[in-house]
């Protein structure tokens, strides 16, 4: 309502003025962003003679469509994308499986324990990588799966869900509890089992939260770094963060600038078109709930 | 949380339940023993994975940072206690004590910068002025695009001595010293790291600031505007005081996140440990998992005391905010 009113009001030049040093600092910031992202995209469509003569943005030989196709097909980014795409997915599919009825029971029942695991699962939260990777790597290469490819990259799943499962659950948590328990009471006077109750009503109540979850878990596990750099075993498995590692460098050596950035666009270009279209989910989210200390 | 379409008006709940219960007693009692089932069923799954990913591996690498290991996958029958042997040659190590120095120094003037720049964000944020929801859009967004291509763009383009970014503002404004730094020297090269680090770091924080500004009643404001106070004053004796909470959660993250740095130190680093760049998680990391230029020996048990060492200092620092921050009396 606020909102609808500050649109409809006309633009007070003495109080817009007085904002005006906010103005600046925020544009200067914004702008700096834009000049950053842009000059890649452009890099990306021009050649890496363009780019080292400073003329990126005059497309003075048209625009090079060829830099995508060559770093899509010549530099592996094709295996990449797909290998990232399919964990994300599937994460974020399992996450949802796995947390989802964690989160309910910890949000409506009480029970020995409860208070416990919910600590424990924020106090995990701030666990450095390296505190968990050793005995993971002595786990996972214990049961002998990082030279078969499939089993690779069902080891890398594995991870990507454990490592988010406290995040998840904390998440889904609070949103639960804001749910109303007279859906479950009405259900429950129907003779509806609660677990049927669960799946039928208020997994399907919980949709809001679930998508902006999955978002941030779809970010996380598409961005992953460290586990993948680790536990990604061959070219045929690794994900996109670690195989765009290996081309910056390979490309860095034979020049060619063009194909190297146009490569850093296809990696970032997934999660920055979701935020286009989802930043106000997202950012809803982080401030809203979520994260607390 | 975001509100839910789906609320029901509380009031109508409270009698409905009321109600059940009354009526559905006994139903109550058999339905409790079916939800203990339930109970098990829902939580198994994420408990264990829990138990396999956090605790398990949490209380090993404790047990490990004591024991003398050659290989990550031996067996415990292999492991040779030591004691302390490994946190000792850990700090007679130069390279280790220059990644924890680093580190440091990350977490420091690296937290100094973030925090100011996105409290002063925030505050422009929440000070009333137009497209405030694109301006927080477009600077969180650093965020959410992957490390490897952000760390890229500044590497390769930014701070490249040749066309760079740095270089062509220095060139536009005529600001000589700006168009010859030289950010990817090794001299230079942790200014270079903790700039593009800091950049995409702000959003994030300013976020959890401006939250906390908006949480702070309107009403406090303007019985200090009635009373005469000007807005730098306002931010100064009521922002601030009041925004102790989000600060905390802004520290303790913000150590979270410096304790696991990694990325962006490997892919600064053009040579193998890099003493500019280097912190502990790469450090660890080359040390059990690298291809062992610098290694001198292999011994898993001092990859583990890194992380316990680390995770020592998350926690040493969130006890110390909470400390600091304890009289968080007011409530708003």
């Amino acid at each position: 309502m606020a909102k609808e009113k500050k649109v409809r009001e006309p633009v007070n030049w003495k109080k817009e003025l007085r904002l005006a040093p906010g103005y600046i600092i925020l544009s200067l910031w914004v702008l700096f962003t834009f000049v950053l992202l842009g000059w890649v995209i452009a890099a990306s469509f021009s050649t890496s003679k363009e780019i080292f003569s400073g003329d990126v943005f005059k497309f003075a030989s048209g625009l090079h469509f060829e830099n995508y196709a060559k770093a899509w097909n010549t530099s592996n980014v094709s295996v990449f994308f797909t290998n990232s795409l399919i964990y994300a997915s599937i994460s974020c599919a399992l996450l949802i499986l796995v947390c989802a009825p964690a989160a309910y029971v910890l949000s409506r029942f009480t029970f020995i324990g409860n208070k416990l695991i919910q600590n424990g699962f924020v106090a995990s939260m701030g666990v450095p990588a390296t505190m968990i990777v050793l005995p993971l790597f002595g786990l996972v290469a214990g049961w002998n799966v990082l030279n078969i490819s499939l089993a690779n990259r069902a080891a890398l799943i594995f991870l990507y869900v454990g490592i988010n499962v406290p995040y998840t659950t904390i998440f889904l948590l609070t949103f639960f509890g804001n749910l109303s328990r007279a859906f479950e009471e009405a259900a429950a006077i129907d003779g509806c089992p609660p677990m049927k109750t669960f799946w039928k009503i208020m997994l399907p109540m919980a949709q809001p939260g679930i998508i902006t979850v999955t978002i941030f878990n779809f970010i996380n596990v598409w961005n992953e770094y460290f586990m993948s750099l680790i536990f990604a075993n061959s070219d045929k498995v690794k994900p996109v963060a670690i195989g765009l590692y290996g081309m910056i460098n390979s490309m860095r050596y034979t020049g060619d600038y063009a194909g190297m950035f146009a490569s850093v666009v296809i990696v970032f270009l997934p999660t920055f078109i979701l935020y286009i279209f989802m930043s106000e989910k997202i950012i809803a989210g982080i401030t809203g709930g979520g994260v607390k200390g | 949380m975001a509100a839910s379409p789906h609320t029901v008006p509380p009031c109508f709940i409270h009698t409905f339940s009321f109600t059940i219960s009354i009526f559905c007693h006994r139903k109550e009692v058999s339905g409790l023993k079916k939800n203990k089932t339930m109970i098990v069923a829902f939580l198994a799954p994420a408990v264990i994975m829990f138990a396999i990913i956090f605790v398990y591996p949490i209380i090993r690498t404790v047990a490990m940072s004591f024991f003398k290991i050659e290989g990550v996958t031996d067996a415990i029958s292999k492991w040779q206690f030591s004691g302390l042997a490994n946190y000792i040659k850990l700090f007679n190590t130069q390279l280790f004590r220059i990644s924890m120095w680093n580190i440091f120094r990350i977490w420091f003037f690296g937290g100094l910068i973030v925090m100011g720049l996105a409290l002063l964000f925030a505050a422009i944020l929440t000070s009333g002025i137009r497209f405030k929801s694109a301006f927080r859009a477009i600077i969180y967004m650093p965020n959410v695009v992957s490390a490897v291509a952000l760390a890229t763009m500044w590497l390769q383009y930014v701070f490249s001595p040749k066309f760079g970014l740095f270089k062509s503002i220095g060139d536009m404004l005529h600001w000589k010293w700006l168009s010859k730094f030289q950010w990817l020297d090794p001299d230079h090269l942790f200014l270079a790291l903790l700039v593009a680090y800091c950049f995409g770091m702000v959003g994030y924080h300013m976020l959890i600031f401006a939250s906390g500004i908006e949480r702070i009643g309107s009403d406090y404001f303007e019985a200090a505007t009635l009373d005469g106070a000007n807005r730098i004053q306002q931010f100064r004796y009521i922002t601030l005081p009041l925004l102790k909470g989000v600060t905390k959660t802004n520290i303790t993250m913000w150590s979270v996140s410096s304790a696991g740095f990694f990325l962006w130190s490997q892919l600064f680093s053009m040579v193998v440990s890099n003493t500019q760049t280097i912190t502990p998680v790469v450090y660890m990391y080359q040390n059990i998992f690298g291809a062992g230029n610098s290694v001198t020996e292999r011994n898993s048990g001092i990859g583990a005391a890194v992380g316990v060492l680390l995770s020592a200092c998350v926690v040493i620092i969130f006890i110390v905010c909470n400390k600091i921050f304890k009289d968080d009396d007011i409530e708003f």
